[in-house]
């Protein structure tokens, strides 16, 4: 197993952007074989790829499908995740950019598959270049009949898409907050379970919903074209098909690499011209949200989602940050908890106050005036938040504290004893000197 | 509900409006917010879109007045309108500097030498990150991912992304704004608004 292109296959050809040359790369086969199939059948082949959420959570997508299509007396609606704001994951981005036709038969498939006729694309608001792309691509399918009234001719099938703008919130990429988003509030998640409802059965304006990350819409074209079969024929047992691995930080060539699933993480480390800077001390194989792995946990891992859970972290969105001998890891935790700090919605109690806490004790630490008693504190401040906040952000939050210091505490007790780096002056994220500088002595 | 003693927009530029006014959304504005809720179906789904268009109107914030004339159009309670706004980081609610540097300090960035990108900045400007110049050319503020972390350092300036930043090159982004009148704020809302807008031959409509 090693790097397979496939939604990244046609992504460096020239204009690739326009209609005319996805249709000539194969483009709308995927969306036309769909057409000569039952509704059930497109969503039966969607099972047999088992392709699974490329947004983090790996939710199997066709129970998702056919979740919304077993509702039948109420007007359904698609939506597409494009919120992409995990730390260290640009896989999105790029799709949309370079290959925003792929997404839009992804979706018009999906459309198809669920009965829906009206769907969103959901693009944070600092993607203007990537939205415009999507934007064409949909002026695009219009023109051509992909989009709008009886698609190629089937009077029993309309689709309208649009294009809804965030403005600058990472929770809107937890679904439900997307959701309320959309619908002109603040993006603000809404219970699942077990009170609430899922998204399937009443999304948004209460109607069944079918939410998808921009990743996973854009493998049905293929799913379609080439059989779930073909599909299910590459990757693991249980990890179908490949992943878009966002490769970023201290390696000789950062970027995208689509790889298929169960690749050894070493490898994907390889792809990307290998550690820069010294040798290699830790990786966030998952985005910002997934526990890091040090340098000698990296070895025999795959990426896959089982082989990374049963590594303790996670395959998450697939932001795979590499980090060097340089690199101070309680000052990097600092600043991954005044993310999750800054990002936290408000709205329930454990991640609202517990994100402020987590930042307020790693800040001190780095501040030159942590307690022996922190490391402690802020174990415990890990687990009140962890599955007790209303969305997976709160979860998120904790995550990766808990494994930074499982994982070095010895880097946080030098820091709370000798109130410096143990790296040295020179460690980056470099210490944060607006705190109190008289309290920092740079080493 | 019309509390003009409310400080949670800060009546910046000393502007006295009364509730009389029409607002400053154009002909052409009102025409695009009308062709956005038919994409939903109610207006209260337009909200964001509303917000975008008041912020290119209004010149890159929004003012009370603003808040004041969405909630109008769009038929919501002012204050649940300020709620909404309130809650997203891309909308202003103060005037920013012509060129609004974000400078990325999240994790890849700021492990490849982001925070030397804003100290060089600092030093340039004569500014603290969240300052805006005297001249109002620049003002510098630090952002959360910007999602583009294979270019990272990265430095948002309205509709633009400058990627590979390092402290030894970041003077060149800077010349080159100078000279610039593209990627400010009013014009980030107006490529956003576009976006929204699709193009072409009006498409018939599924109801």
């Amino acid at each position: 197993m090693a790097e397979l292109k496939l939604l990244l296959k046609y992504r460096d050809v020239p204009g690739i952007e326009n209609i005319d040359v996805w249709e000539s790369c194969g483009g709308y086969e995927g969306l036309k074989k769909a057409l000569t199939m039952e509704r059930s059948a497109v969503i039966d082949e969607m099972k047999i790829s088992a392709v699974r959420g490329r947004g983090g959570a790996g939710f199997p997508a066709w129970i998702k499908w056919s979740g919304v299509l077993k509702h039948t007396d109420a007007p359904h609606y698609l939506i597409c995740n494009g919120d992409e704001g995990e730390p260290g994951t640009f896989k999105d981005r790029e799709l949309m950019l370079k290959l925003a036709h792929q997404l839009v038969e992804g979706m018009i498939i999906a459309a198809y598959a669920t009965n829906t006729d009206k769907g969103y694309v959901y693009i944070r608001g600092e993607f203007v270049e990537p939205a415009k792309s999507v934007r064409k691509a949909i002026d695009q399918a219009y023109a051509k009949g992909y989009l709008g009234r009886g698609i190629l001719g089937r009077e029993d099938f309309n689709f309208d898409l649009y294009i809804h703008m965030g403005a600058g919130s990472y929770e809107c990429g937890e679904e439900t907050a997307l959701m309320s988003s959309l619908m002109g509030e603040r993006g603000q998640p809404r219970l699942k379970f077990p009170h609430g409802a899922l998204p399937v059965d009443a999304g948004v304006w209460d109607s069944p919903t079918l939410i998808n990350n921009v990743e996973t819409y854009s493998c049905a074209p293929h799913i379609l074209r080439n059989g779930g079969a073909w599909y299910a024929s590459m990757g693991t047992e249980r990890s179908k098909g490949t992943k878009i691995i966002s490769v970023s930080g201290h390696v000789k060539k950062p970027g995208n690499y689509e790889i298929e699933l169960g690749t050894p993480l070493m490898e994907v480390l390889d792809l990307a011209g290998g550690v820069i800077g010294g040798k290699l001390k830790a990786i966030i194989p998952g985005g910002s949200s997934v526990p890091i792995l040090p340098a000698e946990k990296c070895v025999g891992v795959n990426m896959d989602y089982e082989s990374c859970q049963a590594a303790g972290t996670m395959l998450g969105s697939g932001g795979f940050m590499v980090f060097n001998e340089k690199t101070d890891i309680v000052i990097l935790m600092r600043r991954t908890a005044e993310f999750y700090a800054h990002e936290s919605c408000g709205k329930c109690t454990p991640c609202r106050e517990g994100t402020r806490w987590m930042f307020k004790i790693l800040d001190r630490i780095v501040s030159g005036s942590g307690q022996p008693s922190d490391i402690d504190l802020l174990l415990n401040v890990c687990d009140q938040i962890d599955g007790r906040s209303y969305c997976p952000l709160g979860d998120a939050a904790a995550w990766p504290i808990r494994a930074g210091i499982k994982n070095f505490r010895e880097e946080f007790e030098y820091w709370i004893t000798h109130k410096k780096s143990p790296i040295g002056g020179d460690c980056v994220p470099p210490v944060p000197y607006r705190i109190n500088p008289a309290l920092i002595p740079l080493s | 509900m019309d509390n003009e003693n409310s400080n949670s927009i800060t009546p910046e530029t000393g502007e006295r409006t009364s509730c009389k006014s029409e607002g400053r959304f154009s002909p052409n504005a009102i025409a695009e917010l009308d062709e956005i809720i038919t994409h939903y179906p109610n207006k209260k789904a337009a909200m964001l879109p509303a917000l975008w268009i008041a912020q290119r109107e209004y010149g890159g914030y929004l003012t009370r007045e603003a808040i004041r004339e969405v909630a109008r159009l769009l038929g919501r309670p002012k204050a649940e309108v300020e709620g909404v706004a309130t809650f997203y980081s891309m909308y202003n609610f103060k005037p920013k500097g012509k060129h609004h540097l974000e400078v990325c300090t999240c994790l890849t960035c700021g492990c490849v030498g982001a925070y030397g990108v804003v100290h060089k900045l600092e030093e340039m400007l004569g500014i603290h990150l969240g300052e805006t110049t005297s001249d109002g050319e620049f003002t510098l503020s630090e952002v959360e991912c910007l999602d583009w972390c294979e270019a990272g350092t990265v430095i948002q300036v309205g509709n633009k992304y400058f990627g590979h930043v390092t402290k030894d090159n970041v003077e060149m982004v800077l010349e080159q704004l100078r000279e610039s009148d593209d990627h400010t704020s009013p014009s980030l809302a107006d490529d956003i608004v576009k976006i929204l807008l699709p193009k072409g031959e009006p498409k018939s409509k599924v109801e």
